[in-house]
């Protein structure tokens, strides 16, 4: 215990380090799902001269946290491996792909973390960090859920929209920072499947 | 002129859709070409959402065509033309009507196979009329671009016929299309 060698000081630091570590584990009494990539879907849509164009990824690891037996979220985390990104045409994929838009060679990953979870009218709306292209900002994803029992297993259905700016985080660079053909919003749609750690 | 067709020439309203029809058609051979030559960027797009979005013009304002031909009379052909010169200028009018669908029908079922929507100069997204499908796409681009060579060839036909007809036969069938001009 090395900490410990540094005296008080020492003590509280490694305190302060394991109450972090506490927290970025699952509390205690909550659930911690993950999804079932096989009944998940990412998908999204944008305005092209007027048309909705869409696309979807298929690979995007979640896991949920929730406490009194999954009904109360207080945690979400997303992360999305943006080189899975398939919008069904090889030739706007590459350009989607592209440096000027996603960059996937550079910015292989996107993420977003939510720890406030508020309830709402027709289900949840977590508030959190959403990072793009390394640029992160904040977001709210709202989404209904639902918990069953399934061969013994506690699963928990989250599903749900929303809307981001594709400018905000830099997916447009170049000509593409124009909104004359390809408008600024993305209707983002989710609908995940997630199974509870055992 | 009148608005309606009278049986010894084409009325207003025909003439007018006649030749928007022809300065669309030029307008959509040229985006067309412009946009074959880009690769997918701003530019490309830009170009290829207006031939859509003139292409769909072109569709309404055929459908209107016919519905007008049916509603008014025709004026016929000359009286002294032979049987083999009726029955080409049957089937130029008619291959000119089906190509004025077929055209912008296949542009816009392509584009639905490859998963592009059409939207009118961005006030209406038109509905999917297939699913996301590649091999139908590339099988719906040669049909496209076929039907652009047959348009081509039998607007050529149309050219030249109404041409014989002013300067070789010296008759009204070209002067009667004509705004502003009087038939003999």
């Amino acid at each position: 215990m090395h900490a410990l060698k540094h005296g008080p000081r020492g003590a509280a630091v490694l305190l302060t380090l394991l109450s972090v570590a506490a927290f970025a584990d699952t509390p205690a009494g909550a659930t911690r799902f993950s999804s079932d990539p096989a009944k998940s879907s990412l998908e999204f849509a944008f305005a092209q001269a007027g048309a909705q164009n869409k696309g979807k990824f298929t690979k995007f690891p979640v896991t949920l946290e929730a406490s009194g037996g999954g009904t109360t979220p207080t945690r979400l985390e997303v992360t999305v491996d943006m080189t899975t990104f398939d919008s069904g045409d090889k030739e706007r994929d590459d350009t989607l792909r592209g440096p000027d838009l996603f960059d996937v060679k550079k910015f292989t990953q996107a993420h977003f973390v939510a720890t406030q979870i508020a309830r709402t009218a027709s289900g949840f709306d977590a508030f959190g960090k959403l990072t793009i292209r390394n640029v992160t900002r904040d977001q709210h994803v709202p989404f209904t859920l639902r918990t069953a029992t399934e061969q013994g297993h506690a699963v928990a259905y989250i599903a749900g929209r929303t809307t981001l700016h594709r400018l905000d985080f830099g997916v447009g660079q170049g000509e593409w920072k124009s909104t004359e053909w390809v408008g600024n919003d993305v209707t983002v749609s989710y609908s995940v499947r997630l199974v509870a750690a055992q | 002129m009148t608005i309606r067709n009278t049986t010894d020439r084409w009325g207003a309203f025909a003439q007018l859709l006649h030749w928007v029809i022809v300065v669309l058609i030029i307008v959509q051979v040229t985006l067309a070409s412009l946009a074959d030559d880009l690769p997918l960027g701003m530019k490309k797009l830009a170009l290829l959402a207006r031939h859509k979005s003139f292409g769909i013009t072109i569709l309404a304002l055929a459908v209107i065509r016919l519905l007008w031909r049916w509603m008014n009379p025709t004026p016929p052909l000359p009286d002294n033309l032979k049987p083999y010169e009726r029955m080409l200028a049957s089937f130029t009018h008619a291959a000119l009507y089906i190509l004025l669908f077929a055209m912008p029908l296949s542009g816009w079922t392509m584009s639905s196979a490859r998963g592009f929507p059409v939207s009118w100069f961005g006030f209406i997204q038109l509905p999917d009329l297939v699913p996301k499908n590649k091999p139908l796409y590339d099988a719906l681009l040669l049909t496209h671009q076929t039907l652009a060579w047959a348009l081509y060839t039998i607007v050529a036909l149309h050219v030249l016929a109404a041409l014989k007809h002013h300067f070789m036969l010296k008759d009204n069938v070209l002067r009667r299309m004509l705004p502003f001009t009087k038939t003999r």
